[in-house]
C-alpha cells in the first residue's frame, strides 16, 4: 500500500496503516505509475533532457517495466537517488525498483535484503592517465596520486589492488564525478579511476581525448543491474523477465523495426512464446500476452538500447565487450522463454 | 530634600475614608533562604497617602511590589479592594488593572511613542476604543503638563518628563490605588520637583497612594502616615508630625538623623 | 603712515582651482593614490584585474549561443575565432535556463510559480508600507495558501481546509476565554486546529472529492474521449490519455471488485479460528497454528492487501476527477531549480521565525516541562549538522511512517530545514530577550497585561529589533544551505547542474552552469532575507508604524 501524502492526507495514511499491504504489482497499477529510482545524473545511463524527459541505459529498463505493467512507457515517476539514499528509498517503499548502475554484491543482496534481478551492464574499474606520462600498465602506478570518488566500492577496490601488488598511492578524495574530471584535467592527480564505462564517457568529453589513455587492467568486477525489495517474488519476476525479454529479443533477432511483423507469428516457437502468439507466459506473470512486445516496442531490444545510449555510435562510444551476447563471446545471456 | 517645603498644601482636600483599600495580614516572604519580609501587617484605607521609608535593603520596595504581585509572597494574606491575591491569574490581572505602579527607572516602552505608551494598555487590557483612549491619554498628558510631547519617543524626553509620562500611563488605566517605587531617585535634583508636584496634585484629588521615597519633605507635607521599615519589618509607623518630631524607636532616630542631618 | 597699514583697493575675482583639486583627478588622488603604498596597491590591482579580464572577457564573448552540444560549441568557436580558442559554451544556458529556473515544472504552467512570486511582492507590500490600506494585510495572511495552491495545484480543498484549521484556532482564542477560562482557551487554541488537521481535514476532503468526482465523472470521460478523437496528440500522449481514460472507466468495476473482496474477506475472517483474530502479520502466528489455518490466514491477508490496493486506486481516481478548481496538480518531484531553492528558503525563513519565537519564549518559561522540551529540542537540533537532518528526512523518516507510506520528500526536507532554522532562530531571539531590561516586563505586568499581550506588544517588538542583524545573517545562511538538498537527490540548481552534465550533449561543461547559478544566487538570496524579519517584527506592532522598522533594512 502506498499513499502520496501531502499535508492533511497524512492523517489518512495514519488511519489506514494496518498490516495489510498490497503487492507491488497491484500497487503500481493502482497508482498508475511506476516509481523508479535512477541516478541524479550519469552520462549514458540516466539524465533528463531540456524538457525534463529522462533518457539513458538504466532509464530504458524503467520504461520497459512500465510498458510491461501499465502499457505506457511514460507512466514512470523517476526518483533521482544519490549513492547514499538509493537503498533506503527502495527499502522504505518510496520507489518500486532501482535501476541506478548499482553493483551486485553479496552484502547488498543478502544483508540489505534486495533482489538483483539480473545484470544489464558488466563493468569493471579501470584507470585513465595522461598519455604524456608514458604509463602503459597499472603496475607502473606505484606512488601515483589518484583521484577517487569517496563512498563507493571503487575506493575499496583501489586499496585492495595496490595492497595486493605491494604498491603505494596517494588518494585525492573527491565527492562527484564532475569534480574529479576537473581535478584530473587540472593536474591535481596523475590518475583518474572509476568504472571503465565512466572513464570512457569522461574521456569522450575532453577537448583532446587522444591525450589520455585507458590502461588495460580492469581491477574489479562490477556487474550492474536493476534490483527490487526482498519479499515480493512476483514483482521481482516481472522486472527480471522484462530484462530477459530485452536480452532474448536481441538474441532472437526481434527488433523495434521488425516487431510488428514478428507479432503476426513466426516459425520460431520461442519468438512466438516471447511475443505472446503462443502460450500464455504473460498470464503466469500476472500480465497480459503482449507484455514483452510492448517492452520491445519502447526502444528496441537490449542491443538497440545499448547502441542508442552508450554504444559506439554515441559520444561515449563503449564497445560491447563483455556485454555482447553469449553467442558473440560476451556474458549477456537470458534463460529461455519456455 | 526640601523640594516641596515652601509649597502650600491644602490638606483639607485629602480625605481618608474608612473603607479598606489594602489589607495585609501576617505576610512573610523569602528570596530563597533569605527572609526578606517578616510578619507584615498593615491596613490602608481609601484616600490614604502612605510614605514608606527605611534604609536600603529594608524590604520596602519588595513590600509594595508584593501588593501588585510583581513579587510573590509565601505566607499571609494580601487583599486589595476585597480581592485576595493568590496564584489565580484572574485575580492578579484584576488587581493589577486597579493598582497603578510607577517605577524608579520609569520603564516606558522605548519602541512606542508617548501617546502609544499611554493608550496601549487601555486599548488592549480595558478594550477601550482607540479614539477614547487617545482622548483620555491627552487629558492625562495635559495633567502632567507635557501634551506637546505626545508624538515623541521616550528616548527624546528628559528624565523628569519620562517619569511624568510614566505617571500619566498608570493613570490612563484609571487605577484606584497608586504605588510609587522611589519615583524620584533616578532623577537630577532640578527634575525632582516637577514629579513631586504631580504627585501632590494626585494626592489632593484623593488618590490612595503608597510611596516608597526618601523625600522627607514630601512625606511631611502630603503623607497622612509614615511607615519606617528595617530588616524586613515594620519598625514604626505614625502620623508625619509625630514621626519626624518624636520618633520612638532607636532605629528610626538613627535613620532620621542620617537622612535629615545634613 | 606706518608700514603696517594696508588697504585693499580692488577685490579679487574667483580663479580656477588647480588641476588636482577638482573632478576625477581629485577623486583619484584621494581614493587611489593618497600615499605611495596606496598608489602601489592601486597599480597592482589594476594589473591583476587586467590579467583576469584578459582571460575571462574573451572567454565570455568568444562564445557559442546556438550549438546543441559541447562538441558543436567547440566546432563553432574554432570556426569563428580560430583553432584552439577557449570560449564559453553559453548554448547550454540557452537550452537549459528554463530548467535551472523551474526544474521539471510543466512548461505550460510556468505562469503559476511566476504568479506566486509576483503575489509574494503584493503580500509583502502592505507590511512594509503603512500608507497602503490595512485590509491588504488579509491578503498577506492568505498568501501562503494561495502560493501553495498555485505551485502544487490540485483541489482547492487542500489550502482551504488547512486555512480552516487556523480559523478554528482564531475562533477558539476569541470566544473560548469567556467560556472556559484563559488557560483552557490557550490549550484549546492550539489543540482544536490540530484535531481538525489530523482527524477531520483528510476524511472531509476525501468525501468532498467523492461527491464532486461522481458529478464530474461523465464530463471527464467525455473530455478524454473528445481529446483522443481530435487527433491532436502525439503517440506517447495518446497512449497516456488512453490509459487514463481506461482508469476512469474502470471505476464501477473497481467498486464492484472491492465489494466482492469485502464480502470474501468477511467470510474468511469469520471462518478463522478465534485465536488468530488478533494476529496481524504472518510472523506473529502462534507456532502451533495448523497448516490449514495458516493457509486461510495468508489468503485473508492477501485479500486484505488487494482491498487496500483497490481502495487506494478508487481514491486516486476520485482525487483526480473530484478536484475543485482548475489547477492541474503538479507533484513535488517536478519541482526543481531556483523555484525549489526559493520555495524551501522562503518557507524555512517565514516559518522558522514564529517557531523560533515560541521556542525562545518556551526556553524562558517557568513551566518545567515546556522549558525542558524547548531546551532539549534546541540543543539537539543545534548539535546535529543540517546534512544529517536532511538524511534523516530522506531516509529515516520513512521508517517511522506506516509501512509503504511515502511522505513527500520536498515536504520532509522543508520540515527539517524549518526545524533546523528554528532552533538557531530561537537562540538569536533569546539573545534579544536577554538584552531587554527586566523593567519592561514589570511595566507590562503592572499595567495588567497578560503574558501573551505583554509578549506581543512590548517584549517581542523590542527583542526582534535587537536581533535583526543576527536574524538576517541566519536567513542568508539558511538560503545558502538549501543547496545541501542536492545530497538527498532533490534537483536544486546544483543538483541540476550535475543532471545537465550527465546529458551526453553537455557532459564536461562546468564553468558556464556554475557561473549562471552564481549570478542568479547573488541576485535572489539577499532581498527575501532582509525583508522577512522586518515583516515579522512589524507584525508584532499594535500600530504598524513600519518606517521605524524599515530602518532595519538599512
Amino acid at each position: 500500500m502506498k499513499k502520496s501524502v501531502f499535508l492533511g492526507a497524512l492523517t489518512v495514511a495514519g488511519l489506514v496503516a494496518g498490516a495489510a499491504s498490497a503487492a507491488t504489482l497491484d500497487d503500481v497499477k493502482a497508482k498508475g505509475e511506476l516509481a523508479c529510482g535512477v541516478s541524479t545524473g550519469l552520462v549514458g545511463f540516466a539524465a533528463p533532457d531540456a524538457n525534463g524527459n529522462w533518457a539513458g541505459f538504466d532509464v530504458a529498463i524503467c520504461r520497459a517495466v512500465a510498458a510491461a505493467v501499465l502499457g505506457d512507457s511514460n507512466a514512470v515517476k523517476f526518483v533521482p537517488t544519490t549513492g547514499k539514499t538509493r537503498f533506503t528509498a527502495l527499502a522504505s517503499g518510496e520507489i518500486d525498483m532501482l535501476a541506478r548502475n548499482t553493483t551486485w554484491t553479496f552484502s547488498r543482496d543478502v544483508d540489505l535484503k534486495f533482489t538483483f534481478v539480473g545484470v544489464n551492464y558488466y563493468d569493471g574499474q579501470g584507470f585513465m592517465v595522461p598519455k604524456e606520462l608514458g604509463v602503459s600498465s597499472a603496475k607502473d602506478l606505484d606512488g601515483a596520486t589518484i583521484c577517487i570518488q569517496t563512498g563507493t566500492t571503487t575506493e575499496l577496490n583501489l586499496a585492495d589492488y595496490f595492497r595486493s601488488n605491494g604498491m603505494s598511492y596517494e588518494p585525492v578524495p573527491i565527492e562527484t564525478n564532475a569534480e574529479s574530471q576537473q581535478n584530473y584535467l587540472a593536474g591535481a592527480c596523475d590518475v583518474y579511476t572509476t568504472d571503465a564505462s565512466g572513464l570512457a564517457a569522461t574521456r569522450a568529453t575532453f577537448e583532446n581525448p587522444g591525450d589520455h589513455v585507458l590502461l588495460p587492467e580492469i581491477i574489479s568486477k562490477e556487474p550492474l543491474g536493476p534490483l527490487v525489495r526482498h519479499g515480493d517474488d512476483q514483482w521481482g519476476d516481472i522486472v527480471r523477465w522484462t530484462l530477459n525479454a530485452l536480452i532474448s529479443a536481441e538474441e532472437l533477432g526481434v527488433t523495434s523495426a521488425n516487431l510488428a511483423e514478428m507479432q503476426k507469428g513466426t516459425n520460431n516457437p520461442e519468438i512466438n512464446r516471447l511475443l505472446g502468439t503462443e502460450g500464455d507466459l504473460g498470464g503466469m506473470l500476472g500480465l497480459d500476452k503482449d507484455w514483452a512486445a510492448r517492452v520491445i516496442a519502447v526502444s528496441g531490444n537490449y542491443g538497440e538500447i545499448f547502441e542508442s545510449n552508450i554504444g559506439e555510435s554515441t559520444a561515449i562510444g563503449l564497445a560491447r565487450g563483455l556485454n555482447a551476447q553469449w553467442k558473440n563471446g560476451g556474458l549477456i545471456y537470458s534463460p529461455p522463454f519456455r | 530634600m526640601s523640594q516641596v517645603e515652601n509649597r502650600e498644601i491644602d490638606r483639607s482636600k485629602m480625605k481618608v475614608s474608612d473603607k479598606v483599600a489594602i489589607q495585609i495580614t501576617g505576610m512573610n516572604k523569602w528570596y530563597g533562604a533569605f527572609h526578606v519580609l517578616k510578619d507584615i501587617n498593615m491596613t490602608v484605607n481609601q484616600g490614604e497617602r502612605i510614605v514608606v521609608c527605611g534604609p536600603s535593603g529594608s524590604g520596602k520596595s519588595t513590600l509594595i511590589r508584593c501588593i501588585n504581585r510583581l513579587e510573590e509572597h509565601q505566607q499571609g494574606i494580601i487583599s486589595v479592594d476585597g480581592t485576595e491575591l493568590s496564584s489565580d491569574l484572574k485575580n492578579i490581572d484584576k488587581i493589577r488593572s486597579e493598582v497603578g505602579m510607577v517605577f524608579q527607572h520609569f520603564n516606558l516602552f522605548p519602541h512606542l511613542s508617548i501617546l502609544d505608551n499611554l493608550t496601549l494598555a487601555p486599548i488592549w487590557v480595558r478594550k477601550t476604543p482607540k479614539k477614547e483612549a487617545e482622548a483620555t491619554a491627552m487629558h492625562f498628558l495635559e495633567k502632567v503638563k507635557i501634551p506637546e510631547q505626545a508624538d515623541k519617543f521616550p528616548g527624546q524626553l528628559s528624565g523628569g518628563q519620562q517619569q511624568r509620562v510614566a505617571i500619566a500611563r498608570s493613570l490612563c488605566m484609571k487605577p484606584r490605588i497608586m504605588l510609587f517605587d522611589e519615583p524620584t531617585s533616578a532623577l537630577d535634583p532640578e527634575m525632582i520637583k516637577e514629579v513631586l508636584d504631580i504627585m501632590i496634585e494626585l494626592a489632593q484629588e484623593g488618590m490612595t497612594m503608597i510611596v516608597v521615597t526618601h523625600e522627607m519633605g514630601f512625606a511631611r507635607q502630603v503623607a497622612n502616615r509614615v511607615i519606617f521599615m528595617d530588616m524586613g519589618q515594620i519598625v514604626e509607623q505614625n502620623e508625619p508630625e509625630e514621626f519626624f518630631n518624636n520618633p520612638k524607636s532607636d532605629r528610626t532616630k538613627l535613620f532620621l538623623s542620617q537622612i535629615l542631618g545634613h | 603712515m606706518s608700514d603696517l597699514s594696508y588697504v585693499r583697493t580692488e577685490m579679487l575675482g574667483e580663479q580656477e582651482p588647480p588641476l588636482g583639486e577638482t573632478g576625477i583627478l581629485k577623486w583619484a588622488r584621494e581614493n587611489l593614490f593618497s600615499s605611495y603604498g596606496n598608489g602601489a596597491l592601486t597599480i597592482i590591482s589594476v594589473v591583476f584585474l587586467f590579467f583576469v579580464l584578459d582571460y575571462v572577457l574573451p572567454w565570455m564573448f568568444q562564445s557559442s549561443w546556438t550549438a546543441n552540444s559541447l562538441g558543436e560549441c567547440r566546432e563553432q568557436i574554432a570556426a569563428a575565432y580560430g583553432e584552439g580558442t577557449d570560449g564559453a559554451c553559453w548554448a547550454v544556458i540557452r537550452e537549459r535556463y528554463r530548467q535551472l529556473l523551474f526544474g521539471f515544472y510543466p512548461s505550460n504552467l510556468y505562469w503559476r510559480p511566476i504568479l506566486a512570486f509576483v503575489l509574494l511582492g503584493f503580500a509583502i507590500a502592505p507590511v512594509l508600507f503603512d500608507k497602503l490600506p490595512r485590509k491588504l494585510l488579509i491578503f498577506s495572511g492568505l498568501f501562503p495558501f494561495i502560493a501553495f495552491w498555485l505551485i502544487w495545484g490540485g483541489t482547492l480543498w487542500t489550502p482551504v481546509g488547512a486555512l480552516l484549521g487556523f480559523g478554528i484556532g482564531y475562533l477558539a482564542s476569541k470566544f473560548l476565554p469567556s467560556l472556559i477560562g484563559s488557560l483552557g482557551a490557550t490549550i484549546a487554541t492550539f489543540l482544536l486546529p490540530v484535531i481538525w488537521w489530523v482527524f477531520l481535514y483528510g476524511p472531509i476532503g476525501a468525501a468532498i472529492a467523492v461527491y464532486v468526482g461522481d458529478n464530474n465523472m461523465d464530463s471527464a470521460i467525455a473530455g478524454y474521449e473528445q481529446r483522443i478523437a481530435s487527433g491532436e496528440m502525439n503517440a506517447a500522449e495518446l497512449v497516456t490519455a488512453k490509459r487514463e481514460l481506461k482508469t476512469l472507466q474502470s471505476l464501477p468495476d473497481k467498486k464492484a471488485e472491492l465489494a466482492g473482496l469485502e464480502v470474501e474477506a468477511e467470510k474468511l475472517r469469520a471462518a478463522l479460528p478465534d485465536y488468530l483474530a488478533d494476529v496481524k502479520t504472518p510472523e506473529n502466528l502462534p507456532i502451533a497454528t495448523s497448516k490449514e489455518d495458516k493457509v486461510a490466514f495468508e489468503k485473508l491477508l492477501n485479500i486484505e492487501g488487494r482491498e487496500v490496493g483497490i481502495r487506494d486506486a478508487i481514491q486516486r481516481i476520485y482525487e483526480d476527477v473530484g478536484r475543485i478548481g482548475p489547477m492541474v496538480p503538479v507533484t513535488s518531484d517536478q519541482l526543481g531549480g531556483f523555484t525549489l531553492s526559493i520555495l524551501i528558503g522562503i518557507t524555512g525563513i517565514t516559518l522558522s521565525l514564529p517557531i523560533g519565537i515560541l521556542l525562545a519564549l518556551g526556553r524562558q518559561s517557568d513551566l518545567f516541562v515546556v522549558k525542558t522540551i524547548c531546551v532539549g529540542f534546541i540543543e539537539f537540533i543545534r548539535g546535529v549538522p543540517l546534512i544529517t537532518l536532511l538524511f534523516v528526512a530522506s531516509t529515516l523518516l520513512n521508517y517511522f511512517m506506516p509501512p509503504g507510506t511515502s511522505f513527500d520528500l520536498v515536504l520532509r526536507v522543508m520540515i527539517m530545514v524549518t526545524l533546523f532554522a528554528s532552533a538557531y532562530m530561537a537562540e538569536v531571539i533569546r539573545g534579544g530577550l536577554a538584552a531587554l531590561p527586566k523593567g519592561q516586563y514589570e511595566a507590562a505586568d503592572a499595567l495588567g497585561m497578560d503574558y501573551w499581550q505583554a509578549t506581543r506588544l512590548i517584549i517581542m517588538p523590542q527583542a526582534l529589533k535587537i536581533s535583526i542583524p543576527n536574524i538576517v545573517s541566519n536567513f542568508i545562511g539558511l538560503f545558502k544551505d538549501t543547496t545541501l538538498v542536492m545530497i538527498v537527490g532533490l534537483m536544486d540548481p546544483m543538483g541540476l547542474s550535475n543532471a545537465i552534465r550527465a546529458n551526453q550533449a553537455w557532459n564536461g561543461i562546468v564553468w558556464e552552469i556554475y557561473g549562471f547559478i552564481a549570478l542568479m544566487c547573488s541576485g535572489s538570496s539577499v532581498s527575501p532575507c532582509h525583508v522577512i524579519p522586518c515583516i515579522w517584527s512589524a507584525s508584532f506592532r499594535p500600530d504598524t508604524r513600519v518606517k521605524e522598522h524599515i530602518k532595519c533594512l538599512k
